[in-house]
């Protein structure tokens, strides 16, 4: 493999083994991983705090998790390195324990006349399946079993089966492939009305067979132990600086620009920028190269706190997914946001220990939203906007909750806070183009781009989930630099 | 150094990658992979810890030769040899 070899010592400061770009979940891990075995690795990031789009803001004095609804991959106990959960802490060597996870009470997924329960305990889904859908229980057992025998996080998987086809084979009822597709589509589909079958396999298994989970105090319990040990092992970050061109010279990223004009040289190169994002930082490149391959799946979430436990208003589900069609729509709106499906969180509603529990309640409420009617907005309308979209997000939202619209009125009067962000957000988290959530549709497993010294990790890998972005990124560190090194 | 210490030396390794296994009763002649819970990721972790605790390379196409206590310990110890003498 061709390298950009230069002495790393030669260069003080100038010339690092391995430059990450992006220190959102996937970077953090990767860069972890490669220094934790002796590499000069520098971490590189556009924002002022890490975690991309699962970071963390203050706001009134609070802080709160951005993207973060739940830790999906909760391991059953005793269930070992099956759980990828568990392979990730192995590879970073943090503790399970350290990451303080709390198991959620319950959720729920919404459509109309039908509403089906889910915990941690697979057993309970499978049951709550098979009462709403009699008949369907000897082909939705086949479908579990086709699942068991794919393996989803193969770096060879194929990332282009659509899931909707794949469960259309096996499943009679429509209504139970929408309701499947819901809470998988919500936590990790790039693309429109679907999700390709590998992310779909990895979000079932993460979010029905193993199950939900988040620390009392957030990602921050997530992001602090691993840069806690970067640091620890000499792995440099520098925050607020981004690239402005990877610049490339035979098939190898010769060098690269930063946004400062500050000129840095790697053998290797990990951007986490996403595909597209990648490819126009490339110092050739135009910048509508791959117009296509930029996913429309974007969000409008609003946070409400306010004073009163969210179980005293009789609400003790931690997530609802709902959609108020038979049909699950998951595509970009026509208008800003469309309120008639969406998801609930509740994070007051994880099983924390000893009793403890969140000082406020918390209800987050998250919608697709289109991308370019947001960016249209001048700033007044913008504001305004965000507020209408979030009365009407909650309106309905409000619906799926037990007595959730007669607590309407206490619900206001009782709010503290209120925060909400959108497309824009997103992009300005994550640099996504157009607020792309998850990515872009167009995946590339294993990392390689057509520069040997440049690999892509994180969404574009399609590893969906917290875990998933952070075993991506491990990946990449593991396959294409320590392996063979 | 004999072979009994190169065996020493792989255990804690794996203590260290993987302090959630039990490793009081690991038999030096069964493949480590039958008798706890390591995949390929692992494998590459002892190989890495090998480098940086003990100057030891161990090439890709060899790490198959990893796959007992004993069969470590057979290919590690004329390593650690040399390492000594050198």
């Amino acid at each position: 493999m061709p390298k950009a070899r230069r002495k790393p010592e030669a260069l003080d400061g100038q010339h690092f083994e391995v430059v990450v770009v992006g220190a959102g979940m996937a970077g953090l891990a990767s860069a972890l991983r490669l220094a934790m075995f002796g590499k000069s690795v520098l971490l590189l990031e556009k924002h002022y705090v890490v975690g991309g789009l699962n970071s963390f803001f203050a706001r009134g004095g609070r802080k709160f998790d951005v993207g973060l609804h739940a830790v999906t991959n909760f391991p059953p106990k005793g269930s070992g390195k099956a759980s990828p959960l568990i392979r990730l802490c192995r590879q970073l060597r943090i503790p399970f324990e350290e990451l303080a996870l709390s198991p959620q009470s319950f959720s729920r997924i919404a459509f109309p006349d039908v509403d089906l329960k889910f915990d941690n305990e697979f057993g309970f889904f499978i049951s709550e399946v098979e009462r709403l859908f009699p008949r369907e229980q000897d082909r939705f057992q086949k479908l579990l079993r086709t699942m068991e025998a794919f393996d989803a996080y193969s770096p060879e998987v194929a990332g282009d089966v659509s899931a909707r086809s794949i469960l259309g084979e096996h499943l009679q009822e429509p209504l139970l492939i929408e309701i499947l597709l819901c809470p998988t589509c919500y936590y990790g589909s790039a693309v429109e009305n679907d999700i390709d079958f590998a992310s779909f396999v990895m979000l079932f298994d993460a979010i029905f067979r193993q199950g939900l989970a988040r620390p009392l105090d957030g990602i921050r319990r997530f992001l602090n132990p691993i840069l806690k040990r970067y640091e620890e092992l000499g792995g440099k970050r520098r925050m607020n600086l981004g690239v402005k061109h990877f610049v490339t010279k035979n098939d190898i990223v010769e060098r690269i620009e930063l946004d400062n004009g500050e000129i840095i040289f790697a053998d290797h190169v990990i951007s986490t920028c996403g595909v597209v994002e990648t490819e126009r930082m490339l110092s050739s490149a135009s910048q509508d190269e791959n117009a296509d391959d930029v996913s429309r799946i974007s969000i409008l979430e609003s946070i409400a706190v306010f004073k009163k436990q969210p179980a005293d208003f009789g609400w003790e589900e931690t997530i609802v997914f709902y959609n108020d069609a038979d049909v699950f729509r998951y595509e970009r709106p026509d208008e800003l946001t469309d309120p008639r499906s969406g998801v609930i969180c509740i994070p007051n509603n994880y099983r924390y220990p000893n009793g403890e529990q969140m000082a406020e309640g918390q209800l987050r409420v998250t919608c697709l939203a289109n991308y370019e009617k947001w960016v249209a907005l001048d700033e007044n309308s913008y504001r305004s906007q965000k507020e209408i979209c979030r009365k009407a997000m909650l309106e309905v939202a409000l619906g799926y909750l037990p007595n959730g619209n007669s607590m309407a009125k206490e619900l206001e009067e009782r709010t503290e806070l209120l925060d909400i962000f959108s497309p824009r957000t997103i992009k300005k988290f994550t640099g996504h183009l157009d607020g792309a959530l998850y990515g872009s549709p167009r995946k590339s497993r294993n990392g390689s781009t057509r520069f040997g010294n440049l690999y892509l990790a994180g969404a574009d890998q399609g590893y969906v989930g917290i875990v998933g972005a952070m075993l991506g990124g491990v990946a990449v560190a593991n396959n294409r630099i320590l392996r063979g090194d | 150094m004999d072979k009994e210490k190169v065996k020493q030396i792989v255990l804690d390794i794996i203590a260290e990658i993987a302090p959630d296994e039990d490793l009081t009763d690991v038999k030096p002649e069964i493949r480590l992979r039958d008798q706890l819970d390591l995949d390929s990721m692992d494998f590459l972790d002892i190989v890495m810890e090998l480098r940086k605790k003990h100057g030891i390379e161990v090439p890709e196409a060899e790490y198959r030769q990893l796959e007992s206590l004993d069969s470590s310990a057979e290919y590690l110890f004329p390593k650690f040899e040399a390492k000594a003498v050198a």
